[in-house]
């Protein structure tokens, strides 16, 4: 019973007079106001909850069957990523903040061959002995720290006695205030693979330094076959000259056709090699494109005639003449590409087709065309173009030889200078083969000095020329030339009799092998320099080399000579080299 | 300051009242008025027009005044505080809220208020049933700053859910709200809001919503899970979901009460007293009973021992406390009467609006909103 009833009873009670009560009426009344409050506040919350029990009752119900649900989802999401965990071939773990594990999934238990309650609470050294990664125990605190994952953390760990290479992905884990309480990761054992990329490597390495070999040994071999090749050609060219009957002279062709299809193919495989091993350097200088073209159109005019095939070179009007770019190989390209033509041409003619493709300020880009009316390539073996060593393979072509290197080399020197180069064709009918390439323009004034130029017959009668030159067979080719251009010839086979004969004689002309025993002939050259000084004289002095490498020409023109040629030469390239030393040399003389 | 403050049920009474109460040369240039709508508002504002005087008036949802005379909860009832504030330190205001939205409307009460007092405090009523009181909040602040002090309720009709009307001596407004501005620099006004409902049941997500209108709530229609939820009948709402609000769960462990103020059943949309995001996480919430009482009583008496001298006292209590509470809705009332011991005038709201102390103003359902005024 409350208090306040039984103090209300006590005190009625206890009084015994109606006076008594009159003097505590004021009391009880506020008693019984005050219980009257309090029961008008129960029976309210009686009623009101009375009220709010269906509402109440039916919340309760609603969210109980809603947190089944959840609890029953929740079940089987957990089965889902416990079945994921134990069958993922992955090792799986999740760690607290302070890196030490919270769950491992069956895999990394296995791996370390530790129960995976028992790996709970330990840390990575605790699971891995002698491990001492630093460097990934900084990692895993920089995810916790950043909140950033890291993927492709590889180390290498010792378990089970054996060392292993594993890659891991580390990623946060998040609460719902979204603070980092963890970390997940996720590790394979990379182990095979790092092995097999060791091997690649090792293989790689192998393999880079076959090629490198390679090319240097068709450098090497190239090069040697240059000096004998001078020689076949050169004897070839004296035999020429000399009283031949029909059949000889047949033969004499026939030779001279195998040489210049052998001296192709060295020069070919020299070209090739430097390209491959990145030594293939470009010579801008400033030229004329019609010379370059002149220069195509004799050598191959000959050979198009020969076929009864026409043969024209067509340069537009707006195409620029004064260029600034490596003439000699625009010339090998050209040439390459013609030659293949004339070579896959039975009738018809050849046209050359130089366009202006675009023209702003100082710069051009040009189109080059050789069109042909010849056999024209099969459209599936249109892609194999351009590639090394792949060849068309079809009867008609069984009759013409070749490396398969020329148009390799044509689409490798394109790219070297910016260009590009396709074919169009139509089988049976004829191809079309271009190549774009941009030039600086340069001034008219400007002309590349080494620029192919006709030679002129010039006779050097009662002048004097001292031939310096190791190898007798290209002794008697060079003597014979010059001989033929009316010099006197004074031969040594070195460099030191070269000097003793240039003190004792007056000569007209030096030509001087590079390679040579005592004195080389770069010595030679400077020697005879040092003794023209103080003085206004300037013997021209030519250069024979079997060199044929960017580079070469600055070495002689530094060692004070006035022009090269590269072996083999023809009689008409040493006219021209003559020519060129001579006025080089003019300009040298101080007056 | 002087304060006068009287309640009545009729309107004779109200004018026996104010003639009585300025008889003795009285002459108060502010009236606040909270009146049920079962009294005739026009006579009331046709009297005060007369009077002179700026009136800050509101229909409720049961009224209450306790002064040194007597402690009064009333429904049909009207009560009234009469003051006479230093002439250019307050100014009133009501403002028609017809084509405008809510936030609208705020921007515009709200350029008013800064226009007459370069930092003012806000008391605002607004029309409960049609202005989305957090909308109006957010459109006061946006013009008059995130740290305007401001105080007030959205206007009630004792649970009919049919018209809730603001005005001042001028006239009146069922779709307005009125402001009544005080000049910081001569009145301190500070406040609390505190509520004490609970969360109950599982999380759930509003899937649609525009504004404080929301269609789904996990994908299915808003009105059949609050109706299936709560075992409520059709007819018991809109009535029933101000005492059952959504809490919307905001940055752990702050939330926000929704109470539901209007539904649209073709729509099967349940229209709230503020916005409700879409996206938002949410749940039930209910009152836990007595508990409330002492949880009101604990934060009055924080309050009192941050800012105890005051002139007038203002409460804005949610319909629901009373709902809840019944007669024991006297007890929280009472503790801050006898805590100051200075005139108490309030209403019974359909929402409040208020700062907590130096916090930011907001829009709240279910709250027992405090406002002390005291003159510098």
């Amino acid at each position: 019973m409350p208090v306040i009833f039984q103090s209300l009873i006590d005190e009625l009670q206890n009084i015994k007079s109606s006076e008594e009560f009159a003097g505590s009426r004021e009391r009880i009344m506020e008693d019984l106001l005050r219980m009257k409050t309090e029961h008008e506040k129960l029976n309210f919350r009686y009623e009101r909850l009375n009220k709010e029990k269906n509402i109440l009752s039916s919340l309760l119900t609603r969210t109980s069957a809603d947190l089944k649900k959840v609890s029953e989802n929740l079940k089987i999401r957990a089965e889902e990523l416990s079945a994921i965990l134990a069958t993922i071939p992955a090792y799986v773990f999740f760690k607290d903040r302070n890196l030490n594990y919270l769950l491992v999934n069956k895999g990394f238990a296995e791996l370390v061959g530790i129960p995976a309650e028992q790996i709970k609470g330990r840390s990575v050294k605790d699971i891995f002995l002698n491990y001492n990664s630093s460097d990934y125990f900084v990692t895993e605190q920089r995810v916790i720290d950043s909140g950033t994952a890291m993927y492709n953390v590889e180390e290498e760990v010792e378990y089970n006695g054996r060392l292993r290479w594993v890659n891991t992905n580390l990623a946060p884990i998040r609460n719902a205030a979204n603070e980092i309480i963890g970390l997940i990761g996720i590790s394979w054992d990379i182990t095979e693979r790092k092995h097999f990329e060791s091997d690649l490597m090792h293989s790689k390495e192998l393999a880079e330094a076959g090629t490198m070999a390679k090319n240097e040994f068709i450098a090497s071999i190239s090069h040697e076959f240059r000096t004998p090749m001078n020689g076949i050609i050169g004897l070839a060219e004296i035999l020429k000259n000399t009283v031949l009957d029909e059949a000889q002279d047949d033969l004499l062709k026939g030779i001279v056709s195998s040489a210049e299809n052998l001296l192709a193919l060295v020069n070919d495989l020299l070209d090739f090699s430097a390209i491959e091993a990145g030594k293939m350097e470009l010579d801008f200088h400033p030229f004329m494109l019609d010379r370059v073209l002149e220069d195509v159109f004799q050598v191959l005019n000959l050979k198009a005639r020969e076929k009864s095939l026409g043969f024209s070179v067509i340069i537009n009007e707006d195409v620029p003449k004064h260029l600034h770019g490596d003439s000699q190989r625009l010339r090998q390209i050209i040439l390459n590409l013609t030659n293949n033509a004339v070579k896959f041409t039975e009738q018809g003619e050849i046209e050359i087709h130089i366009r202006l493709l675009n023209r702003a300020m100082d710069r051009a880009l040009l189109r080059f065309e050789v069109k042909d009316t010849g056999i024209g390539i099969p459209p599936e073996a249109m892609n194999l173009l351009f590639k090394v060593f792949s060849r068309i393979k079809q009867k008609q072509h069984y009759l013409i030889s070749g490396t398969g290197l020329g148009l390799s080399i044509c689409k490798k020197l394109t790219d070297l200078m910016g260009g590009d180069i396709g074919v169009e064709s139509v089988y049976g009918k004829g191809s079309t083969f271009w190549f774009t390439l941009p030039f600086e323009l340069s001034g008219p004034k400007l002309q590349n000095p080494y620029n192919t130029q006709t030679a002129v017959e010039v006779s050097y009668s009662g002048k004097k020329a001292l031939v310096a030159e190791d190898n007798l067979i290209n002794q008697k080719i060079v003597s014979f030339q010059l001989r033929r251009m009316g010099f006197e010839v004074e031969l040594t086979d070195n460099g030191q009799a070269a000097l003793e004969k240039f003190a004792s004689m007056d000569f007209d002309l030096v030509i001087l092998d590079i390679q040579m025993p005592i004195l080389d002939g770069y010595q030679v050259a400077k020697a005879i320099r040092q003794q023209e000084k103080g003085t206004s004289a300037h013997l021209p002095i030519i250069a024979l080399t079997a060199n044929a490498m960017k580079g070469d020409r600055e070495l002689y023109l530094e060692a004070g000579m006035d022009g090269y040629v590269s072996k083999p030469f023809t009689s008409e390239m040493l006219q021209q080299a003559i020519e060129f030393a001579n006025k080089a040399a003019a300009r040298k003389i101080t007056p | 300051m002087q304060v006068k403050t009287f309640s009545t049920n009729t309107v004779r009474g109200f004018r026996q009242n104010w003639d009585q109460d300025t008889a003795d040369g009285f002459r108060p240039n502010v009236a606040v008025v909270f009146s049920s709508v079962e009294l005739d508002l026009t006579e009331v504002i046709a009297f005060l027009g007369q009077k002179g005087v700026k009136v800050f008036g509101s229909s409720s949802c049961g009224e209450f005044l306790y002064n040194r005379e007597g402690k009064v909860i009333s429904e049909g009832g009207l009560v009234c505080c009469m003051m006479d504030l230093i002439p250019g330190s307050f100014d009133l205001g009501l403002f028609n809220g017809i084509g405008a939205t809510s936030f609208e409307l705020g921007k515009r009460a709200g350029n008013w208020a800064i226009k007459v007092f370069k930092d003012p405090a806000i008391l605002v009523v607004a029309s409960g049933l049609t202005i989305d009181g957090e909308q109006l909040v957010r459109g006061i602040q946006d013009v008059a700053g995130q740290d305007i002090t401001m105080f007030g309720g959205l206007s009630g009709d004792d649970a009919h859910f049919k018209e809730t009307i603001v005005f001042s001596e001028a006239s009146a407004e069922s779709n307005g709200a009125v402001l009544l501005v005080l000049d910081k620099s001569v009145y301190d006004v500070n406040g609390i809001a505190t509520s004490g409902w609970v969360s109950i049941g599982a999380d759930k997500i509003i899937t649609s919503s525009v504004g404080n209108i929301v269609y789904t709530i996990d994908h299915e229609p808003a009105l059949d899970v609050y109706k299936q939820y709560l075992d409520v009948r059709d007819e018991d709402l809109p009535q029933i979901g101000i005492e059952y609000p959504l809490l919307i769960r905001k940055k752990d462990p702050d939330f926000v009460l929704r109470a539901v103020l209007n539904v649209d059943r073709e729509k099967k949309a349940l229209i709230f007293a503020g916005t409700v995001p879409e996206g938002a996480v949410v749940t039930f919430s209910s009152s836990p009973g007595f508990e409330i009482i002492e949880h009101t009583k604990k934060k009055v008496n924080e309050f009192y021992e941050f800012s105890s001298r005051s002139d007038l006292l203002i409460l804005f209590s949610c319909m629901a406390r009373h709902s809840a509470l019944g007669p024991a809705i006297s007890e929280e009332i009472d503790e801050a009467w006898t805590k100051w011991n200075k005139p108490l005038i309030g209403f019974f709201t359909y929402g409040e609006i208020g700062n907590n102390y130096k916090n930011s103003c907001d829009f709240y359902n279910q709250t027992f909103t405090l406002v002390s005024i005291k003159q510098k």
